[in-house]
């Protein structure tokens, strides 16, 4: 016994300085990269639906053109938000055991109803009943696997009366506001996943839930602006300088209010200065300096706050195409500084000792399932999803009735 | 498919479905009786979970330092190798103040190498500028508001009626994040089961009336188990209650452990 | 109400809410482990199926059971707080099969507890094994079990 043991003396232990605790002296944080993209994705979702819902529940006309692409947009990462979560379980087999027994005294218990409920009782039946008309033409004039596609999906409901239509949209418009708190609910609850930690002094936070749901609209916002943008540009339509604008406008103020709230989380923990502050100001100068300082902060926040609050000032000014390439970049630069922001609260929890008396470091591998690899596919993955649905229920060829029908395949060019 | 809503198709769908209902009990009892079966006949006769309430305490003063009980945990357990620990000992070693800074101690450096089961190294400071230097014994603080239990997603961590906290192997997904919760980083996923992993208090040994690894092999009662329950004359748990001022680790997140320590400084948390 | 009456997608909406929840209990149902809820919200079976894991520490009472002279004696001296294993290691195997030798003690046993460290309590007695005797066996002055005697 004694013999067998003594090599492990020997072990190159994982690089941390101070003290951690035994238990968290491992190769990697126990929740990595996957997990870092688990809230980016369902914030993405809650996003995109808030977006969607502007034009149903809040009547702005001028987004129209993006209503059914940023639903799609938002279904198709609502299909991909569970993955990153089971391919992380150490036991994935085991997952349906949350909906059969669901521990109601954990935020994570409720993860399979309040995704269940998003994913059927909103999403699919918000894009059904505005789809469902078109749906019927599509499958009278569609032939071959297509067709048989567009049939199954009207689940033998035909009826295309102008009542029935009207019941389309009467249905569609409360599935709407009640997808609103729903939203807020899917990605508050992802808030509250950290925020409820009381062990962890970074994830600990009252403040955490309407972080993650300000930082999901500024995203999702964000994301639609970009896939609007690229899927004119792949179709050669002109994109419509009305509605972007207004996207911008949204974009904006939603960046101001998310701004506000995490700059107030962080005055509050300057200045309240707590225990474990001396290891959180060491973390924000060493460890996360590039995603949270550079990444988050400066790039993600600063600049497109600028770019966009400029461009409500001085519109009229820019010309379109400069117009354009402000929107976009200040788009990326968002999409890229929240997914920055997730991995400051998600890794950034775990790089420090629960000992409040050393830090940990993290080196992402390329392969295997926390590597760079697993995770560019898992951010890959609903866009593919995201084409196909674009292919299918966004077609040139096909005519659309209803809410946003005047998408941006039908703006001429 | 003309309408496929015609009352005798309702009917018969509900039909099927009152005839499966009625088979579920059925299925139920099969169920129980097969895992009744299954269930080892190794287990533990005639124990009542209800009927105790077990609890350890650590007397710092006491501990040596000599890694036995980590090292008999390790074993009897069968933990893997590695950063995995279910009961580890840590070394405080607090400095005097510099000359002249005004400060009342210096500074305070901990370190647990391999959970303390194979010595520590060369002290960090010279021996006459220490002021205090400790061992401190550390595992499962068997909370009265576990947040771990709190957090776990499917309930296959919970407060045992006898005082344990436990993980059902045969049921925790590995989700970990009753790890996240654990404010003293007492569990950990195993990387050979894949489930969450954590002391309990040598369950297999208490239901039969032994005594948890740790407390066994310890040489010096440094660590005390006992059955609040079922006091004995002499009890150590009792007399160690009795003679000593205790504090609970992390006390201001309202865990509420049941381990209490004798001897614990500030700095240990 | 009569089902034809109601709009269609109405109708298939309800038939599809039914549908999902009725198999959600039907699963739920079937899924949920027999003992679970006996105690609380967990398997009740999965007490018994930790209490019995097997042992490889024998304790005390094992060992006095064939060793009762060696344990009486230990008790008499300031070694009386050790166990017996915790020196000659783990027994289960050895009271299973009284062929299955203990382990072989030697010199670091002693040293694990005695070397001297300023970590540790002053009241325990401690020496520098480089200064004390250097090279000397433990055993040459000090008797196990009794080491309060001289050999």
């Amino acid at each position: 016994m004694s013999g067998e043991i003594t090599n492990v003396v020997v072990e190159v232990m994982p690089h941390f300085e101070g003290f951690v605790y035994p238990n968290e002296a491992t190769h990697h944080p126990l929740w990595s990269v996957l997990i870092v993209l688990y809230p980016y994705i369902t914030g993405l979702v809650a996003g995109a639906f808030i977006m969607a819902s502007l034009v149903r529940v809040f009547n702005v006309k001028a987004l129209e053109p993006v209503y059914r692409l940023s639903m799609l947009t938002a279904f198709a990462f609502l299909l991909c938000a569970p993955l990153p979560l089971l391919f992380h379980l150490g036991q994935p087999f085991r997952s349906y055991q949350v909906m059969i027994t669901p521990h109601l005294t954990s935020p994570m218990a409720i993860f399979g109803f309040v995704y269940a409920w998003y994913l059927m009782a909103v999403l699919l039946l918000e894009l059904w009943f505005d789809y469902r008309r078109d749906l019927v033409e599509w499958s009278k004039t569609t032939s071959g696997f297509k067709g048989v596609l567009y049939r199954l999906f009207t689940v033998g409901v035909t009826d295309t009366s102008e009542q029935s239509v009207k019941l389309d949209h009467k249905i569609g418009h409360i599935l709407s506001i009640v997808g609103i708190p729903s939203a807020f609910l899917l990605h508050g609850y992802v808030g509250f996943i950290f925020g409820s930690v009381k062990a962890n002094p970074w994830w600990g936070n009252v403040l955490m839930p309407i972080i993650f749901i300000m930082s999901a609209m500024v995203s999702g916002i964000a994301l639609c602006v970009l896939n609007y943008m690229i899927l004119t540009w792949i179709r050669r339509r002109t994109v419509d300088m009305r509605c972007l604008d207004v996207m911008g406008m949204f974009l904006f103020y939603a960046l101001v209010v998310d701004a506000a709230i995490e700059g107030l989380d962080w005055i509050h923990r300057v200045y309240s200065a707590e225990e474990g502050f001396q290891l959180m100001q060491y973390m924000a100068r060493e460890k996360l300096f590039y995603t949270l300082n550079v990444g988050q902060a400066l790039l993600g926040t600063l600049v497109p706050l600028l770019v966009l609050g400029g461009l409500q000032l001085f519109r009229h000014r820019v010309s379109d195409l400069a117009r354009r390439r402000m929107y976009f970049a200040s788009a990326l630069l968002i999409v890229i500084g929240v997914l920055a922001m997730r991995w400051n609260v998600v890794i950034g929890g775990q790089l420090f000792s629960k000992s409040l008396r050393g830090v940990m470091s993290y080196k992402m591998e390329f392969a295997g399932m926390e590597g760079w690899f697993m995770a560019a596919v898992v951010l890959a993955l609903p866009f593919v999803i995201l084409t196909i649905l674009v292919k299918l229920f966004l077609s040139e060829k096909l005519p659309t009735t209803g809410v946003g029908s005047d998408q941006p395949a039908a703006t001429p060019a | 498919m003309s309408n496929p809503l015609s009352r005798r198709n309702v009917l018969g769908r509900l039909g099927a479905l009152a005839a499966g209902l009625a088979a579920l009990p059925v299925v139920k009892t099969a169920k129980a009786a097969v895992q009744k079966v299954l269930v080892s006949s190794n287990a533990p006769k005639g124990y009542d979970p209800t009927k105790h309430k077990w609890v350890m305490a650590i007397d710092i003063n006491q501990c040596i330092g000599c890694g036995s009980c980590v090292e008999a945990c390790k074993k009897e357990n069968k933990v893997p190798e590695g950063p995995y620990f279910r009961t580890w000992v840590e070394r405080y070693v607090i400095e005097k103040p510099k000359p002249g800074s005004g400060e009342a101690r210096g500074q305070t450096h901990v370190d647990s190498p391999n959970g303390g089961m194979r010595g520590y190294p060369e002290l960090p400071v010279a021996k006459e500028d220490i002021q205090h230097s400790f061992f401190v014994p550390k595992l499962c603080n068997l909370c009265h508001h576990s947040p771990c239990v709190q957090v776990c997603p499917v309930g296959a961590t919970f407060d045992a009626p006898d005082g344990a906290v436990l993980i059902d192997p045969k049921y925790c997904i590995g989700c970990g994040f009753c790890i996240q919760a654990c404010p003293y980083g007492c569990r950990f996923l195993n990387p050979v089961t894949k489930v969450a992993e954590k002391c309990t208090l040598c369950y297999h040994r208490i239901t039969r009336g032994l005594q948890p690894a740790c407390v066994e092999v310890c040489p010096t009662q440094a660590r005390i188990f006992g059955d609040l329950k079922n006091p004995i004359p002499n009890d150590p748990i009792q007399e160690f209650y009795a003679k000593h001022r205790v504090s609970a680790l992390k006390a201001h997140l309202g865990t509420e452990p049941r381990v209490l320590y004798a001897g614990a400084d500030r700095e240990v948390q | 109400m009569k089902l034809t009456k109601m709009p269609p997608q109405v109708v298939r909406l309800v038939l599809l809410t039914v549908g999902i929840v009725g198999s959600y209990m039907v699963a739920k149902f079937l899924l949920t482990p027999a003992s679970f809820g006996q105690y609380g919200f967990y398997r009740g079976a999965a007490l018994m199926e930790i209490a019995s894991h097997p042992i490889s520490l024998a304790g005390q009472k094992a060992c006095a059971e064939c060793h009762s002279d060696e344990v009486e004696l230990l008790a008499r001296f300031e070694h009386k707080t050790l166990s017996c294993e915790g020196c000659h290691g783990f027994g289960q195997a050895h009271v299973d099969n009284p062929d299955v030798k203990m382990e072989v003690l030697n010199y670091s046993h002693c040293v694990k507890c005695h070397e001297a460290n300023p970590s540790r309590p002053k009241w325990h007695k401690q020496i520098n094994p480089k200064e004390h005797y250097p090279g000397d066996k433990c055993t040459e002055c000090h008797v196990p079990h009794a080491p309060s005697e001289v050999p």
